[in-house]
């Protein structure tokens, strides 16, 4: 008989994991929505601000308690900043292209971004699970405060990114754009402003989770595909596109993976692959997702 | 304010959509343009607004003593300029509502005095301000798109075939709306693909386009009797 206590620990455990998963795709989806770019490099700014958290963690703070809030704000700024730069540099002029070469542009950017990171902080694993805040005690079991913060800020996100487009002129403008980017510009809305701000917002979002999952997933080169497979499948479950979509699809896969990771190992990653499949057959825009809107 | 094409050439998918097309509209002349489907009207427009860039030939735009080369610009410099467009098929952004279809293209909350003057020319959308886009039907998108071009003021409106597809009775109130909106001083381009009688009388002059070249300018009263507009557009 599987102990309450323990499907408490395993339920906090999946939702920390959805949480990371949130962060990281919605901005994929959000990037995705607005400027039709399927960013491969995505996974490579949640990589960089895993490392930014390294750095201001142990570099810097030496492990002081004061990271819980420096490290996360800086990875995000950064990242932010990061976002335009790429934006305006490499994926602007990329606009209305053949997808191949945006894909090869992203892809290059991954390749660019392991090779700084192993340069800057060297190719081995940054293990730091430096855990000031103390822990909750639930039956046999103690989980980190740390687990229970990453998943609060993964519903704060939601909720802000929730008020941002129901509720501000930038919001608004970039559903308009999503919809109809040219008509959108030909009624006055300034695009370029839309899509640096949606591509910096998206990378802020994966440098975040990347800041905040290092202390529990370490940081390493090539952490960033594997969040980025993952997340493929969250917006594929989800929808690409809608930030609900995102949302219950990283709950699901977060949920699948940790289930499985307790009783069945090997299906591990099959299990994900499984309802991506499934939600494919049955509704292959995702479960939140529109039909494409026609390509000019 | 004045838009002009002169000598304007572009080419879509290799082909040349508008050969030569030289046309103006402004400072209180609307115009017609019409000509059968594919004739190139939407083109025109798309290139005015700057979306399209012609290869040869150029579109200026002359506003307060100055002129622009809207073919160098970007849409929402253009649209900046005055000019609103509402495009072919209304394209109403769906999951937003009436009120923020409008917010968007102004970029910000519509001043007040400006909203009730867009009511009280279309009464229709006061009522259903908070409905989404992809509940409203086609007459009540047709008065958004409408609306939606209207709140940064332009001097110049832009309309792709706004009376497509349309019941009698919703073409005669947004006929009038049009009237309404021209006699404020906003000059009108209105596109039409066959029926040049129920735009006539909102304009001064009509052009006529057929395979992207301008067969006809004059008198939108006397293009009936034109024998190449017959011909051309309305194969007779
Ligand atoms: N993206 C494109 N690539 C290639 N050809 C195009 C493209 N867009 C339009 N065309 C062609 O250009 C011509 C003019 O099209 P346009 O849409 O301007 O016609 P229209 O007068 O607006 O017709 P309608 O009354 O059907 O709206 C058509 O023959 C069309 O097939
Ligand atoms: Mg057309």
């Amino acid at each position: 008989m599987v102990s309450l206590d323990y499907v408490a620990v395993q339920t906090i455990n999946a939702l920390f994991y959805s949480s990371i998963l949130f962060l990281v795709a919605s901005g994929l989806s959000l990037i995705y929505g607005i400027m039709r770019i399927l960013n491969l490099a995505h996974g490579a700014f949640y990589m960089v601000g895993a490392y930014l958290a390294y750095t201001v963690i142990i570099l810097w703070a030496s492990g002081s308690t004061l990271y819980f809030l420096v490290a996360p704000l800086v990875a995000l700024a950064a990242l932010a900043a990061l976002g335009v730069g790429v934006e305006r540099g490499l994926i602007r002029p990329l606009y209305g292209k053949p997808e191949e070469l945006q894909l090869l542009a992203t892809y290059a950017l991954i390749l660019v971004f392991d090779d700084l990171v192993k340069m800057l902080w060297g190719a081995e694993y940054k293990s730091f699970t430096v855990l000031a805040g103390g822990s909750l005690r639930i039956g046999r079991f103690t989980v980190p405060h740390y687990f229970v913060a990453v998943i609060l800020v993964g519903f704060a996100v939601a909720g802000l990114l929730w008020l941002v487009f129901s509720k501000t002129m930038l919001g608004k403008q970039m559903r308009a754009t999503a919809h109809n980017p040219e008509i959108a510009a030909a009624l006055g809305v300034n695009t370029d402003r839309v899509f640096v701000a949606a591509f910096a917002l998206g990378a802020a979002l994966a440098g975040l989770a990347g800041a905040v999952a290092a202390p529990i997933l370490t940081a390493y080169p090539g952490m960033g595909t594997e969040i980025i497979v993952l997340s493929f499948a969250v917006i594929v479950i989800g929808g690409m596109g809608s930030i609900t979509g995102s949302l219950v699809g990283s709950l699901i896969v977060g949920f699948a993976r940790t289930l499985m990771a307790a009783t069945y190992p090997i299906m591990e990653i099959a299990l994900i692959y499984i309802i991506m499949a499934a939600v494919l057959l049955v509704k292959p825009v995702g479960l939140f997702g529109r039909e494409e809107r026609e390509r000019r | 304010m004045r838009v002009r094409l002169e000598d304007v050439w572009v080419r879509l998918g290799g082909i040349d959509v508008l050969k030569s097309v030289s046309l103006e509209v402004g400072d209180g002349v609307s115009v017609a343009l019409v000509g059968r489907n594919g004739a190139g009207k939407t083109t025109t427009l798309r290139t005015i607004m700057g979306i399209l860039k012609p290869y040869r030939g150029r579109v200026e735009v002359a506003v307060d003593g100055r002129t622009y080369e809207a073919s160098r610009m970007k849409p929402y410099h253009v649209a900046a300029l005055g000019i609103g467009y509402v495009p072919q098929g209304r394209m109403i952004f769906p999951d937003l509502t009436v009120e923020e279809n409008l917010e968007v293209a102004r970029g910000g909350p519509v001043p007040e005095d400006l909203l009730e003057w867009i009511y009280s020319i279309m009464p229709e959308l006061k009522k259903i301000r908070g409905r989404l886009g992809i509940h409203l039907s086609g007459g009540e998108q047709q008065m958004l798109a409408v609306a939606r071009a209207l709140v940064r003021n332009p001097r110049i409106l832009l309309l792709d075939e706004p009376l497509e597809g349309l019941a009698p009775k919703i073409v005669a109130s947004l006929t009038q709306a049009l009237a309404e909106i021209r006699d404020s001083g906003v000059s009108l381009l209105i596109t039409e693909s066959g029926n040049l009688k129920r735009v006539r009388k909102l304009v001064d002059k009509a052009y006529g386009i057929d395979r992207g070249e301008i067969i006809y300018e004059g008198d939108p009263h006397k293009m009936l009797e034109d024998p190449v507009a017959r011909r051309r557009i309305w194969g007779l």
